[in-house]
């Protein structure tokens, strides 16, 4: 892909030099990660510190690690390397950019950054004079011996693990600022929101970056591979690590809370996945099965404005819950679903509003007493198990828990309990059959599926699930009030899908993340944030639009004609 | 009886604003089968314009002048903002899951709302939409009926609207190769039909009759505010496929029920099911009961089969 | 994937960033005088349809803060603002809540605007002993005052919530009082935008209009966002009201008011504290002309402070209007940066005996604010029963009358 542009002979005439130079460069940037990029404190990840890679810092260094290559002359060795210069370049220009702007001019900045650009520029041009071979990374296949059981386990779970830091990173990343008190602003930012804003574009850049390294040196490929073979401790790893994220938070409630609405919404996203990416009903109203489900936990909640006064035991509360909104999925589902396409899709959006529309009236004066109304079923109680309180805060192992990662651990439950029920569900006859009414709902038919009964089907399972994440979410929230089941709650979700990838797991759950978290990491942008989300989705949508985590049928169906390895490889 | 004749004007009003709207979703739709949902904004985007418009004329410029000028300003906001649209957000994703472009008018909608929101001048909050009609003018349809100047206005700039559109659609080459796209887009390009310009014409033509409702919405209500466009796309929408989506007729149809629904139900549904906080749900009860008995609309023939 | 190409790009983008950034002066390190900083929270929706209003909150606070900065008014301290977006949606709410709660400069909150999103807020900050202050909810449960309405005790539900607004079982009455017995309107009928401000101003006025005498009409509801209210008018003129209370908020009731008058239903509107606001009196234009609103403590216009509150926040050029909390949203600032100036002059302290100093010293706070005297009871509410009602006149609201609530 490269050797057009880059002349053979010098190509051939210097390979030491290209290794050379790489490696130096590399050097340059470990060191310079080492050392103080602020001359002056406030910029985030301690700037000023040195011996200490924090910050954008720790990106550089992150960057710089694929160097370890140049040891052994691996295949798809120079096309990593120059990916990672490239993103190393942008990297740390965007970082000595910001500390200058942030510290008002590049006299400000700390001695760390000058190696780190001449380091940055030796690693780029070394890395194009390394010898290209025309041979393809492939995965790394281990091979049939006693240790590699052990060892794949390790890098498996290591996978979870460094997934898990990554997101660690991105949650704990500053995104509230501060904006009064200085006068410094610019338009409607701050300098601190610039400073903030630069840290988390890098942070970005350098997610890609990682995953564009990986999959020139095969490491992607070679891990599909081996989380292919051990599936369920890939799973396993996964949620140990997501188990332990918040014993990293200092006894700290921020990050866990937003990781907790995630996980709420991203079971939702799982349960309309079923709806939407199994059987290829297009729901935009389903939100309403998440109101019912939130009501009917707010309702038994034993809360004092409850009007029906009922305290149920919360394990019996999220199975009825769930059960209760299936049912309604049921009935809603039994007269529309002979609709297709776009014509489900208004009927189910009308009965979302209806939902909405009814519990805003429920409270006695403009209909019968059930809901209050617009004020909502609010102090709902915290949870008890025994005498474990989910509303204090604990110590455990030493280490200081908020009150939301009772939450949390709840959510992740939830969603275990969903991602499961999905697998299964898709794995089965009946999965393959919503693929089969999806794909061409007559033939379907016609081979004798029950294309009524099943479609059916997964619209009460859908609700079922949305209902018991509901219930899970009125007690993290406290209230439940119509505020929160408009429109464009159904909207996220079913964007979260079609973002994250129609049909997977994996891409439900990036999707929610995507859409929950994005928001809340842009608030550094204050009255920009919503507009630059806005951009986001657009673009996502123009660059993958089989969503980001797509099912490999999907992905070949619109990357075809890109004959670039790399893009495959990453995709 | 009086209140009765007084509800229905207070309907044909409020249906010609969703109708004329409507339009532009069952044209884009007829064509591509996208769900607009960044048309609302579109809608918001011409009164917007108009304003602008307005604003840029010497003070004390005549009305007679100043309205056509106004309405050409909304329209060409509106148009310019929909062709970027298309081109930009909408054509790369043609071949794209049919899921997708959802998620882009989303995207595109939240844009421009928060475009506007921020960068239009003093447009957080409602801005006063100059009142060039009067809306104290009655005119008397009966006793105890009447309809303001700026309400007829709605309804004759919709009126006109509808049937210039109905007639370039039937009529014109253009109109023809259009209907052609909508029934079959690959024999349409085989028959040497440049497609791409057709769904920039559905686009545009959409847009400008937005514009036109949003001009009007601001002459009636003396206001726009950026987030105006939001619920009455929804409406819109709804209105569009209860006459059954991709169908013109249907389209003014389904915006003249929806209006005499919400405003029938404000007036007669029974307690405690009447009033505002009900209307809403009125209208979706209509459109689920029509959709269950024709599964295509009222006027829609094609079956989508698309899912 | 061209790398030459990225190169093209990246290089200029290198050299560019030097250059850009080349030129400025050497910053002085350590910070200015050794102050600390400590910082106030506000939760309120600042993007969508209610950020006009929220955006008055923040930037209300923010003037506070300036000025206790300008003033010193807390020694030794610097003060910031941080401002979050709770889109006005509860599960939101309770994220930016513990936002605040996680940071530890944050000392005080004020917010949220919905009081939907009070309850899930509240929760949070009542669990860390954070201080809140919402400048605008009227809901009754908030601090337990709904167990009053249906007879039973009182319980404070969260221990660190304020509000410097009365609960709708004050502010309705009183306007009714004042409707049935000094503009002796004899048929009446409401309207609300069925939200929990509006449905609960409006039921609390139904109940009073209806013991003092007046006919109560039917209540009607319109949705928040239409703009076209000619359906419910029509409905109303039928019965032919001498008086129409609205509970809602500004943007609906002055469209509401030109329509009314429009559609030659020429009697006054009243409304609560949510549409005593300029920008009513500036959308309704002459159709406003001698409505009612209500709002809490003596005449703003009469103090001299709240009229260089106006004269300040005008100053300072935010991007958007007061609206109708912005007042109660600077008092509140100015509560707790009060609370912090006693606080903070005992010793040192940081941290959560810091918070539970701030949230005593708001408990006791006797704060003159410009929407009169600041003291709250044990539950929380303000203990200000003193009411004013506002008409328009020649385009502006001035005070009609000011009473104690009864």
């Amino acid at each position: 892909m490269t050797s057009q542009t880059i002349p053979e002979a010098r190509v051939r005439s210097a390979p030491d030099l290209g290794v050379l130079l790489t490696g130096a460069g590399a050097l340059l940037l470990v060191g310079s990660a080492l050392l103080p990029w602020a001359g002056y404190a406030g910029f985030p990840g301690k700037m000023t510190l040195s011996g200490y890679p924090g910050g954008a810092r720790l990106y550089v260094l992150l960057l710089a690690l694929p160097a370890l290559a140049l040891l052994r002359p691996l295949p798809g060795r120079a096309a990593a390397l120059r990916a990672a210069a490239n993103v190393e370049l942008a990297v740390v220009a965007l970082t000595v950019y910001f500390v200058a702007y942030a510290g008002g001019g590049f006299v400000n900045v700390g001695g760390g950054v000058y190696p780190a650009m001449i380091g940055a520029i030796l690693y780029l041009v070394g890395s194009r004079r390394l010898p290209t071979s025309e041979a393809v990374a492939e995965g790394v296949a281990l091979p049939d011996a006693s240790w590699r059981f052990p060892v794949e386990s390790l890098v498996v779970a290591g996978t979870a693990g460094l997934a898990l830091w990554l997101f660690v990173i991105g949650l704990g990343m500053p995104s509230s600022s501060i904006a009064s008190g200085s006068d410094l602003t610019l338009g409607p930012l701050s300098i601190n929101d610039v400073a903030n804003s630069g840290q988390f574009l890098a942070y970005v850049i350098t997610i890609a970056g990682v995953a564009l390294v990986a999959g020139r040196l095969g490491l992607l490929k070679s891990l599909t591979i081996m989380t292919g073979r051990h599936p369920k401790l890939f799973v396993a790893a996964g949620f140990i690590a997501a188990a332990a994220f918040p014993f990293t938070q200092n006894g700290s409630g921020e990050s866990l809370s937003i990781a907790a609405r995630i996980g709420v919404f991203a079971a939702a996203a799982v349960g309309l996945n079923i709806v939407v990416g199994l059987a290829g009903l297009l729901d935009l109203g389903y939100i309403a099965f998440f109101g019912v489900g939130a009501y009917f936990g707010a309702l038994v909640s034993g809360s004092v404005t409850s009007v029906t006064g009922v305290h149920l035991p919360f394990a019996l509360t999220i199975v009825l819950g769930g059960l209760v909104s299936g049912i309604f999925g049921l009935l809603l589902g039994a007269p529309t679903l002979r609709l297709r396409g776009d014509y489900l899709a208004i009927v189910t959006l009308g009965f979302g509003e209806i939902f909405r529309i009814t519990v805003n009236n429920l409270d006695g004066s403009a209909g019968p007493s059930l809901t209050n109304g617009p004020n909502g079923v609010s102090n709902i109680p915290d949870l008890a198990l025994g005498s474990f309180n989910f509303g204090a805060n604990h110590t455990l192992f030493g280490i200081d828990l908020s009150f939301q990662s009772n939450y949390y651990w709840l959510e992740l439950l939830l969603l275990a309990f969903v991602m499961t029920s999905f697998l299964r569900l898709s794995e089965s006859r009946i999965g393959r059959a919503w693929v089969a009414i999806r794909e061409d709902e007559l033939a379907a038919a016609a081979t004798g599926i029950n294309t009524t009964r099943l479609k059916l089907l997964a619209f009460a399972l859908g609700a079922t699930l949305a209902g018991a994440a509901g219930t899970v979410n009125a007690h993290v929230v406290k209230v439940a009030a119509p505020d929160s089941f408009t429109f464009i709650e159904s909207a996220t979700l079913l964007a979260a899908i079609i973002l994250g990838g129609m049909g997977t797991v994996p891409g439900a759950l990036l999707g929610a993340t995507v859409l929950y978290l994005l928001p809340e990491k842009l608030r550094f942008l204050h009255d920009l944030r919503l507009l630059v989300f806005g951009i986001a989705l657009v673009l996502i949508m123009r660059f993958r639009p089989e969503g980001l985590v797509a099912s490999k049928r999907r992905a070949r169906e619109f990357h075809d004609h890109e004959t670039d390895p790399a893009a495959e490889a990453v995709a | 009886m009086d209140v009765f004749f007084q509800q229905l004007v207070n309907a044909i009003v409020l249906g010609a604003t969703y109708g004329l709207v409507a339009l532009g979703y069952t044209m884009v739709y007829g064509i591509v089968q996208l769900i607009n949902f960044a048309h609302g904004e579109i809608y918001m985007l011409g009164g917007f314009g108009a304003l602008t418009t307005y604003l840029a004329l010497p003070s004390g410029t005549p009305a007679g002048i100043s309205l056509p000028l106004m309405l050409v300003g909304g329209i060409a906001v509106s148009v310019t903002a929909a062709v970027i649209m298309e081109r930009f957000a909408y054509r790369p994703l043609r071949s794209a899951p049919r899921l997708a472009p959802l998620i882009t008018a989303i995207g595109v909608s939240v844009f421009l709302q928060e475009l506007v929101r921020n960068f239009y001048p003093h447009a957080r909050s409602a801005r006063n939409f100059p009142q060039l009609v009067n809306p104290d003018y009655q005119i008397r349809l009966g006793s105890n009926v009447q309809i303001s100047a700026p309400q007829l206005l709605t309804v004759t700039v919709a009126l006109v609207g509808m049937v210039t559109l109905s007639t370039f659609v039937r009529r014109s080459r253009t109109g023809r190769a259009m209907q052609a796209t909508a029934q079959d887009p690959d024999t349409a390009r085989l028959m040497g039909i440049d497609t791409d310009r057709i769904i920039v014409t559905a686009f545009v033509l959409g847009a400008a009759l937005a514009a036109l409702a949003g001009v009007s919405s601001g002459l009636q209500f003396g206001q726009v505010d950026f987030h105006m466009g939001f619920i009455t796309g929804v409406k819109a929408f709804t209105a569009a496929v209860l006459g059954g989506i991709g169908n013109i007729s249907g389209a003014v149809l389904g915006g003249f029920i929806l209006g005499l629904v919400e405003v029938m139900a404000t007036q007669y549904a029974p307690d405690p099911f009447s009033g505002g906080a009900w209307k809403d749900a009125w209208s979706f009860v209509v459109l689920i009961i029509v959709l269950v008995f024709r599964p295509t609309g009222l006027l829609g023939e094609r079956v989508a089969a698309r899912a | 994937m061209h790398p030459p190409r990225l190169v093209r790009i990246a290089a200029p983008l290198l050299i560019g960033a030097l250059v850009l950034s080349a030129c400025g002066s050497k910053k002085e390190s350590g910070g200015s005088s050794g102050n600390k900083t400590l910082t106030i929270g506000v939760v309120a929706p600042l993007s969508g349809d209610l950020s006009a209003v929220g955006n008055g909150i923040k930037n209300s606070v923010d003037l506070a803060i300036k000025q206790a900065n300008e003033k010193k008014t807390v020694k030794g301290y610097t003060l910031t603002m941080d401002a979050q977006d709770d889109t006005a949606k509860a599960d939101v709410g309770a994220t930016v809540a513990a936002k605040l709660v996680a940071s530890s400069g944050v000392v005080g909150v004020v917010g949220p605007l919905n009081s939907s999103v009070a309850k899930s807020v509240a929760p949070v900050m009542a669990q860390a002993d954070l201080v809140e202050i919402s400048p605008s909810n009227s809901n009754v449960d908030l601090t337990g005052r709904g167990a009053l309405v249906t007879g039973g005790t009182q319980v404070r539900p969260y221990k660190s919530y304020f509000r410097v607004v009365a609960s709708d079982d004050i502010q309705g009455p009183f306007a009714a009082q004042f409707a049935v017995k000094t503009v002796m309107a004899k048929t009446i009928a409401i309207v609300h935008d069925k939200k929990a401000y509006g449905q609960g101003l409006a039921e609390a006025f139904a109940k009073e209009a209806t013991k003092d005498g007046a006919t109560v009409l039917k209540t009607e509801t319109i949705n928040p966002g239409d703009k076209d209210f000619s359906a419910t008018i029509t409905k109303l003129k039928a019965q032919k009201p001498d008086f129409l209370f609205y509970g809602g908020e500004y943007p609906e009731a002055s469209l509401l008011t030109k329509q009314l008058k429009s559609a030659g239903l020429k009697i006054p509107l009243m409304g609560g504290d949510g549409v005593q606001s300029d920008e009513y009196t500036k959308i309704a234009g002459a159709a406003a002309e001698g409505d009612y609103a209500t709002a809490l403590g003596a005449p703003t216009d009469s103090l001299a402070s709240a009229k260089q509150f106006v004269t300040d926040y005008a100053a300072a050029k935010y991007a958007d209007p007061i609206g109708p909390y912005g007042a109660y949203a600077y008092d509140a600032a100015n509560v707790i940066i009060a609370a912090l100036a006693k606080s903070t002059a005992s010793g040192s302290k940081s941290g959560q005996a810091l918070r539970d100093d701030v949230t005593k010293a708001v408990q006791d706070a006797n704060y003159d604010g410009i929407t009169g005297k600041i003291t709250f009871d044990q539950f929380g509410d303000t203990t200000v029963k003193v009411l004013t009602v506002y008409q328009v006149k020649s385009g502006k609201f001035v005070a009609a009358k000011t009473d104690t609530f009864k």
